[in-house]
C-alpha cells in the first residue's frame, strides 16, 4: 500500500503563501533592529528635523504630558500632509497622469537608496573605520541606486532582486523614522493606523477611492508593492485553499466581461518624507498600504471550495461569487502587501529595539499576529483591508504591557534563577 | 564578553530547536505558522501571569517560598492553556481532515498530528529561552560579564543559558507527550506532563541556596532526559503499532 511511497500529506504546502509574505517582513524588521543596535547606541543623539516634527521638537527635559501633546501636534501635521498627497494622488490618477506618477516614484526610490542608503552606508563606513576611498564609494552607490530604480519599476529583473531591493528600500526608511523622538514616534504610528483604518474603509477616503479608480480602469496604480512569489500549484488542485487562513480570492468582476482582471484591490499612497539633516526637502516615498489579494484558482475548483459548511461567515460570500464565477480565469496567486506596511511595521519594532530585546521579540509577534489576523479578515470580507491598524495596535499593546508587566516578573525571576 | 560570547550563549539555549527547526519545521509552512501561534500563546500567557504578580514584585530575595507559590500559580495556569491547546487542536485536526477530503488528498497521517505537536511544544520552547534567556542576553555582547551571588562559579549568562536548554527539551516533547496522551486517553501520560512542568519548576528552586546550582541543573537535565525518553518510547510505541496495524490491512 502506501508505505514506501506516501502520497502527499496537505501538510506540506498549507499556508505557503503567507510563510512567503512573513519571511521579507521578518527580514527587513530583523535589518532594521541590526541598523538601530549598531548605530544607535546613544539614544538622545541630534534630533532629526523633519516634517514629522514641525510642530514641536522634543527635548529631554518636558514633563510627559507636554510631550505627549507635542508628540499629537506633530501626528496630526503629519497626518495631514498624508492627507493631502494622497488627494493630489489621487486627483493625479483620476487626470490619468500616470506617466508623471511612475517618473516620480523612480526618482523618489533613486533618492531613498542613493541618499538615504548613502548616509546609512557612511554611518556605517564611520562606526567600523572601513577602509574606502571617495570615488569607489560614489561608483558604487551610483550603480546600486540604478539597479534599483530599474529592478523596482521595469520587471524584467529576476524576483529575487526585485524583492531584495523592495526590502532594502523599506530598511531604509523605516530606519530614518526610528531616529524621531520617541513619543513623536509612537503617537504617530497609532495616528498612522488610524488614518489607515479611515483611508481605506470610509467611502470618502482617499485610499478607497484610489482603489476604486483603479478597479473600474483596470489600471496598475502606480505604486511600490511587494508581490510574493505566486505559489506553483503542485497538482490540478488549488493550493490557496487554506482551512484556518481562508483566502478564497474572487475576482473582482468588471462592467466588460472580455477582460481578464485579476485585481482585487491594491492601494498606493504617495507619501512625503522629508529626512535631512540640513534642510527639509520633501523626498518621496510610496507606500501602499493595503494588503491585497491577487489570486484566483482554476475554474473547475471553484464549484467545489465553497461546500465546506464549517465556517458560516463565507457562505454569504460563497453564494455571491458562485453567481459571479461564471468564467473563470485561472492564475497562479500572490499576496501583495504595500510598502508601507513594512515600513511602519519595521519602525515600530525599531523603536522598541532601542528600549529592549524582550520588547523586540513581543512586537515581533504582536506584529505577525496582527498580519495573520488581517490576512484572514482578508479572506473573509475580500475587499481592500489596511494593513496597518490590527498590527500596529497589537504591536503597540505588546510594547507597553511588556514594558510595565513583563519585564520586571521575567527579570525577577531570572536573576534568582527561578524559572517555569 | 564580546559578539562571540553572545552568539555562543544565544546558541547554547537555542541550538537544538534551530537545528530542529531546520531539519523538520522549516520545510512545511503549516509547522511554521505553529510554531509562531504557540510562541505567541506562551507569550501571552507570561503577560497575564505577569499581570497578576506586578502587585506583589519585587519579592524578597532571601525567602523561597513566594517564589514557590509563584512557580505553582504559573506552572498550574500554563498547563490549563496546555488543555485549552489541546482542544483548539482537535478542532483544527476536524478542519484540516475536511480540508483534505475536499482536495481528495489523504487525511493526516500520525506522523503529521506528532509534528504538529512537536511544533507547538517547539514554540512553547523557543518562547522560554527568548524570554527567559536570550533578552537578558544584551549585555554579554558587550567587554564584561556578569555573575550572580548565588551561582558565583559560572558568569549569569551561561546558567541560564544552560536552564534555557534543559527547558526548552522539556517544553517541546512534553507537548508530544500531552497530545498523544489526550489523542489515546492515556492518563499516564496526561499526568506525567504536569507533573514533569512542576518538578521542573521546584527543581529551579534549589537554585536558591548559595551554590545551589552545582546541584539544580544537574537535576534538571535528568528531568529532562527523562522526558526525552518517555517521548521517545512513546513515540516508538505508537509508531510501530500503526505500522503493523497498517500492516495488516495488506
Amino acid at each position: 500500500m502506501a508505505q514506501n511511497q506516501r502520497p502527499t500529506s496537505i501538510l506540506d504546502s498549507l499556508g505557503e503563501e503567507i510563510i512567503r509574505i512573513l519571511t521579507p517582513v521578518s527580514i527587513c524588521m530583523f535589518l532594521v533592529v541590526i541598523l538601530v543596535s549598531i548605530l544607535n547606541t546613544d539614544s538622545s543623539s541630534s534630533p532629526v528635523s523633519s516634517i514629522a516634527t514641525i510642530a514641536y521638537s522634543e527635548t529631554n527635559s518636558d514633563s510627559s504630558w507636554d510631550k505627549f501633546v507635542g508628540a499629537l501636534l506633530n501626528s496630526l501635521v503629519f497626518v495631514a500632509v498624508v492627507t493631502v498627497v494622497t488627494f493630489i494622488l489621487v486627483l493625479l490618477f483620476y487626470l490619468r497622469c500616470t506617466k508623471f506618477l511612475k517618473l516620480y516614484m523612480a526618482f523618489s526610490s533613486f533618492v531613498v537608496l542613493g541618499f538615504m542608503g548613502g548616509e546609512i552606508v557612511l554611518l556605517l563606513i564611520e562606526k567600523f573605520n572601513v577602509p574606502i576611498d571617495i570615488v569607489t564609494f560614489l561608483v558604487v552607490l551610483y550603480n546600486f541606486a540604478v539597479v534599483g530604480v530599474l529592478a523596482v519599476f521595469m520587471s524584467k529583473v529576476a524576483i529575487l532582486v526585485t524583492q531584495s531591493y523592495l526590502v532594502v528600500i523599506g530598511m531604509l526608511v523605516a530606519y530614518w523614522f526610528t531616529l524621531l523622538p520617541e513619543w513623536t514616534t509612537w503617537v504617530l504610528l497609532v495616528a498612522l493606523a488610524l488614518y489607515d483604518l479611515a483611508a481605506v474603509l470610509l467611502p470618502v477616503g482617499p485610499l478607497r477611492l484610489l482603489v476604486e479608480l483603479a478597479v473600474s480602469r483596470d489600471e496598475d496604480i502606480p505604486a511600490l508593492v511587494y508581490e510574493a512569489r505566486p505559489v506553483t500549484n503542485h497538482d490540478s488542485d488549488s493550493t490557496s485553499n487554506g482551512v484556518i487562513q481562508r483566502r478564497v480570492w474572487r475576482e473582482r468582476r468588471n462592467v466588460s466581461p472580455d477582460l481578464a482582471n485579476n485585481m482585487n484591490s491594491s492601494v498606493s499612497n504617495s507619501n512625503s518624507v522629508g529626512i535631512d539633516h540640513n534642510d527639509t526637502i520633501l523626498a518621496g516615498a510610496e507606500e501602499g498600504r493595503v494588503v491585497e489579494g491577487n489570486a484566483e484558482l482554476s475554474a473547475p475548483l471553484l464549484d467545489h471550495r465553497m461546500t465546506d459548511n464549517q465556517h458560516r461567515q463565507e457562505d454569504d460570500a460563497s453564494s455571491e461569487s458562485l453567481l459571479l464565477e461564471g468564467i473563470g480565469l485561472g492564475s497562479t496567486g500572490a499576496i501583495k502587501l504595500g510598502l508601507g506596511d513594512f515600513i511602519f511595521y519595521s519602525v515600530l519594532v525599531g523603536r522598541a529595539a532601542m528600549y529592549d530585546f524582550m520588547t523586540v521579540y513581543a512586537c515581533y509577534l504582536a506584529i505577525i499576529a496582527g498580519l495573520g489576523i488581517t490576512l484572514m479578515l482578508l479572506a473573509l470580507y475580500q475587499k481592500a483591508l489596511p494593513a496597518l491598524p490590527v498590527s500596529i495596535m497589537l504591536g503597540v499593546l505588546f510594547y507597553i504591557l511588556t514594558r510595565l508587566l513583563l519585564e520586571v516578573f521575567v527579570v525577577q525571576c531570572s536573576l534568582n534563577l527561578v524559572m517555569f | 564578553m564580546t559578539v562571540a560570547a553572545g552568539i555562543g550563549y544565544a546558541l547554547l539555549a537555542l541550538g537544538p530547536s534551530l537545528s530542529l527547526f531546520i531539519s523538520v519545521i522549516a520545510k512545511k509552512p503549516f509547522l511554521i505558522l505553529t510554531v509562531l501561534a504557540s510562541t505567541l500563546l506562551w507569550l501571552i500567557s507570561l503577560i497575564v501571569l505577569s499581570g497578576v504578580w506586578r502587585a506583589f514584585l519585587p519579592l524578597k530575595s532571601t525567602t523561597w517560598w513566594p517564589y514557590a507559590i509563584l512557580i505553582i500559580t504559573s506552572v498550574g495556569f500554563q498547563e490549563g492553556l496546555r488543555v485549552l491547546l489541546w482542544k483548539a487542536y482537535k478542532r483544527l485536526e476536524d478542519i484540516l481532515d475536511a480540508f483534505a477530503d475536499r482536495v481528495s488528498k489523504p487525511r493526516l497521517f500520525l506522523t503529521d498530528k506528532m509534528q504538529i505537536a512537536l511544533a507547538g511544544g517547539l514554540g512553547h520552547g523557543v518562547a522560554h529561552a527568548v524570554f527567559f534567556c536570550l533578552s537578558l542576553l544584551t549585555p554579554a555582547f558587550g567587554p564584561a560579564t556578569f555573575f550572580v551571588d548565588r551561582c558565583a562559579q559560572i558568569p549569569f549568562f551561561l546558567v541560564s543559558a544552560q536552564i534555557a536548554l534543559a527547558f526548552v527539551t522539556i517544553h517541546t516533547f512534553s507537548m508530544v507527550i500531552a497530545f498523544n496522551g489526550y489523542a489515546q486517553g492515556n492518563k499516564v501520560d496526561q499526568y506525567f506532563v504536569p507533573a514533569i512542568h512542576l518538578v521542573a519548576g521546584m527543581v529551579t528552586l534549589v537554585n536558591f541556596a548559595s551554590g545551589g546550582c552545582v546541584i539544580g541543573i544537574p537535576i534538571l537535565y535528568l528531568v529532562a532526559v527523562l522526558t526525552l525518553i518517555h517521548c521517545g518510547k512513546m513515540v516508538f510505541r505508537r509508531l510501530t503499532e500503526n505500522r503493523s496495524r497498517q500492516g495488516n490491512f495488506q
